[in-house]
């Protein structure tokens, strides 16, 4: 099904071709039709191993065959022993290598090969891995090879070190290898884990991923291999979960975190005090699922006006955080806690990254239109400091659209994602009041970390990008009452959510039918403006 | 090392337009000789094959030129009456695959009372292990390709809680990688096609929630080359099949506009074979019903109107996955 290219014959050509075709399939029929007899009599012999081989030499995915095949093996491995038993699995071995000859690719004589090697006695892992060695030179992406060689391992395990020396040397003979990179990422984590500071690796050797892969990328900025693994190395962060904002008013008690988290978690970290006595409840995900972003509290302590409200949160570190609000106006408490979207590296790794930046400015002064390294730029520059290089990031963003235009819809996300993260520092800082307004030029795309303004009861989201497959995402909206998605690109309202609003504006959605909006009048009470 | 993309150059009198007549007419005709060479070699994947053109033939509602009764009366035949689930092909042996297969068909037709859907439940169930993953079939393969067959199979029959969802999610999640993609077993290096059947059952699970949105969108848009075509991983060539594992995977994370669609509308277009019908992997190569499936179904998540809707995590028509009442996740963006 994959590679075969049509080629056009003459009519002799053809006819001889066709012949030549019934002709084997004759011979396969015949075959198959001996091997299923022989298997109904149950005749697990030595003819119809033979039988199955001469078909898979050439078939090597027809699984039953495999199956017969290790029907008989199992019969056979009751009555005969030592060298003789040993034999037949060597000749099973030999049968399959011989198949990935024709099928680099064939599951089931990959899936044989193992099974051959962990039901005979004494399977010789060393020359497993040197097969390995050989079939990685022929193709060093064949993922089923990597994937045997990682099966090897796993049953003779030899020092993960040389696996991971394994993958250096393989990547020094072509940085171009992602196989390689992957098996490293693996390994890496497992070797250098940073056990006292929480992070996936280990300082120095983050700081030697760091300079390898950036003289990789380096060597060949038009190889993608390479920045994809930058890009991990880079964001290879501690991270935490957090509550980010809860919302208690007479109607409703809502609690956003920076993650999905789940009941069990839910449950066990938050607590809520009213007059420093603990309010019990039942927690419900916003959306119905078992993970959830926002999830509302329902409890039956009566919300007035003065009433001294906290909670208590648990971080990860165990330590608890008192989480205290603000009241606004009736009866309404938010508790803001801080947030922040700036990475946390050591120094050391710091350091590096502003080395980085520096060579990758100079190598961006030499080739200003290249796409990777003015991507990996940018993201150097919002790993160090999102917050003082903002400006740049975005502009950088901007030039990537034009240069990689393929993936402008990413570019834009983007732009949005890290320029919603700005805006959502200084609301939570100084923002006293419960509206939303794009505070900046760019238009948004989407709505990501919207349950950080959960709390709001007004949302305008007018004169955007935004299409109708952001609407679902509005259901964190719990405490909103007056939207607006005026001015934007909404085309149904088919996935709108149910929201407790007075009024909701829908002006200038030129591609919005009208019976759409009818459809939604007619299943909400609240007030449709368009 | 100098060094250039791999991909294809479309050719200017490549199809520019759907030749939908052409791709019925070639899949109706398949398998009606059933002397044909490539029809025989490729029995041990039969109930996959007939999905395949089913599916394709129901996205374009030719539905009606496949043998309806003919096909239910062969999936009753490969059911294995001991374990209960179903071969690829008469004398062949029971598989996740295939099961599975037989299923979507039979789902599609709205005939599961045909088979014996407590076997079918048997067996999927069989098939988990303490670690949460699913095996193939008794010889013990491991791959997550398994545990898609069973969260699509079992949710498709009503029948979730007959295995261990959790576990089933918490094994999927152990093949992440660090581009957030997964492959075939923990371990493995990312892939397209592994993407796709691990993102979709956590969408089936409702546990997309798990995944790093962000950063396996990114890798599945990298896919993209300047031909429009789609890759699986890499550095590999575009195959037209990818537009269907990495769209539907971009569609359940609500990303799909992170690729261009219009040039991957012009690549799936020139893989038509004008001649006989049908797609193929990439333009000039032979047609099959596995490519011919994923072309219209691409096409379809783009938007083409005059194919119904399929659903990007069944890869099955939307109205059979409404009747059924399945509600698979897709994420908020
Ligand atoms: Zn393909």
């Amino acid at each position: 099904m994959h590679g075969r290219v049509k080629v056009r014959t003459s009519e002799e050509e053809k006819a001889r071709k066709d012949k030549e075709k019934q002709e084997k399939l004759k011979v396969f029929k015949n075959a198959m039709q001996r091997i299923q007899e022989k298997r109904k009599n149950s005749e697990l012999d030595k003819e119809l191993l033979e039988l199955s081989g001469k078909v898979l030499s050439s078939n090597p995915d027809i699984y039953t065959l495999w199956n017969i095949r290790r029907e008989i093996l199992n019969i056979f491995r009751k009555d005969i022993e030592g060298e003789e038993m040993s034999q037949m699995y060597d000749a099973e071995l030999h049968l399959t290598e011989y198949c990935l000859k024709v099928n680099p690719k064939s599951y089931c004589a990959w899936h044989q090969r193992e099974w051959v090697l962990t039901t005979r006695a004494d399977p010789d892992w060393n020359k497993e891995l040197s097969l390995c060695n050989l079939y990685l030179k022929l193709d060093e992406r064949n993922f089923h090879t990597w994937d045997y060689r990682r099966f090897i391992v796993s049953q003779c395990k030899p020092p993960l070190k040389g696996e991971f020396d394994f993958t250096t040397e393989k990547l020094y003979d072509n940085f171009s290898n992602y196989s390689a990179w992957h098996y490293r990422s693996k390994m890496l984590v497992e070797l250098y884990p940073d056990l006292q500071g929480g992070r996936p690796i280990e300082d120095s050797h983050h700081k030697h991923e760091l300079k390898m892969v950036q003289n990789a990328a380096f060597t060949d900025p038009d190889d993608t291999s390479a920045w994809f693994y930058q890009r991990w190395v880079l964001g290879a962060v501690k991270t935490t979960i957090s509550l980010v904002v809860y919302t208690v008013t007479p109607f409703k008690t809502t609690f956003a975190f920076s993650k999905d988290v789940n009941e069990e978690f839910v449950m066990s970290k938050t607590r809520l005090y009213v007059n420093n006595e603990i309010v019990t409840g039942e927690w419900k995900s916003c959306v119905g699922n078992q993970y959830d972003l926002l999830w509302i509290f329902d409890h039956t302590t009566p919300i007035k006006d003065d009433l001294d409200v906290k909670v208590e949160f648990e971080k990860e570190d165990k330590c608890t955080q008192i989480i205290p609000c603000t009241k606004y106006g009736n009866s309404t408490y938010i508790g803001k806690n801080e947030v922040s979207f700036q990475r946390q590296y050591s120094q050391a790794v710091v350091e590096e990254l502003n080395n980085q930046l520096e060579s990758c400015r100079q190598l961006l002064e030499m080739e200003p239109d290249s796409k990777w390294t003015l991507l990996t730029t940018t993201i150097v520059l919002y790993c160090i400091d999102a917050k003082k290089y903002h400006k740049e990031v975005i502009k950088n963003l901007h030039l990537l659209k034009v240069i990689d235009k393929l993936r402008a819809g990413y570019y834009d996300d983007l732009i949005t994602k890290w320029s919603i993260e700005e805006q959502l520092c200084l609301d939570f800082k100084t923002n006293e009041c419960r509206l939303f307004k794009v505070a900046f030029d760019e238009r948004i795309s989407c709505l990501p970390h919207l349950q950080y303004y959960s709390y709001c009861e007004e949302i305008d989201l007018s004169n955007q990008n935004l299409s109708s497959k952001i609407l679902p995402s509005l259901v964190v909206l719990q405490h909103c009452r007056k939207l607006s998605l005026e001015n934007n690109n909404l085309t149904t309202l088919g996935n709108f959510p149910s929201l407790d609003l007075r009024e909701l504006n829908l002006k200038g959605n030129v591609n919005l039918a009208k019976n759409e909006i009818e459809m939604l009048k007619e299943k909400y009470n609240y007030k449709i403006i368009y | 090392m100098s060094f250039t993309t791999k991909d294809v150059v479309l050719k200017e009198d490549r199809p520019k337009s759907l030749l939908l007549q052409k791709h019925s007419d070639y899949l109706a005709s398949y398998g009606l000789n059933k002397d044909d060479y490539e029809y025989c070699m490729t029995e041990y994947l039969r109930m996959s094959g007939i999905y395949w053109s089913l599916t394709a033939m129901e996205l374009m509602d030719q539905s009606s030129r496949m043998p309806k009764e003919e096909i239910i009366e062969f999936i009753k035949s490969c059911q294995d009456s001991e374990s209960g689930g179903i071969s690829a092909s008469i004398n062949h042996d029971p598989h996740m695959l295939y099961t599975l297969s037989a299923v979507q068909v039979l789902a599609m037709y709205d005939r599961l009372d045909a088979i014996d859907v407590e076997g079918v439940v048997r067996f999927v169930a069989s098939m988990q292990q303490e670690d949460g993953s699913f095996y193939g079939d008794k010889w013990g393969e491991v791959d997550t390709r398994f545990s898609f067959c069973a969260v699509m199979c079992l949710s498709l029959l009503h029948r979730m809680e007959d295995i261990n969802v959790n576990k089933a999610v918490d094994f999927v999640l152990s093949c992440m990688n660090f581009d957030g993609g997964f492959g075939s077993k923990p371990g493995s290096e990312s892939h397209a096609g592994l993407i796709y059947c691990c993102v979709g059952t956590l969408s089936i699970c409702k546990r997309m929630d798990a995944l790093h949105a962000d950063e396996l969108a990114w890798w599945l848009c990298e896919r993209q080359l300047p031909s429009g075509g789609l890759n699986g991983r890499p550095e590999k060539l575009p195959d037209l099949c990818y537009s269907w594992w990495v769209m539907s995977s971009l569609s359940m994370l609500n990303r799909i506009h992170w690729v261009d669609k219009k040039s991957l509308e012009q690549f799936i277009l020139a893989c038509q074979d004008a001649e006989t019908g049908g797609f193929s992997d990439r333009p000039g190569d032979i047609t099959d019903p596995f490519h011919t499936l994923f072309g219209l179904a691409g096409l379809s998540l783009l938007g083409n109107t005059s194919i119904k809707a399929v659903n990007p995590t069944y890869c099955m028509p939307q109205e059979t996955i409404d009747k059924l009442k399945l509600e698979p996740q897709i994420l908020h963006i």
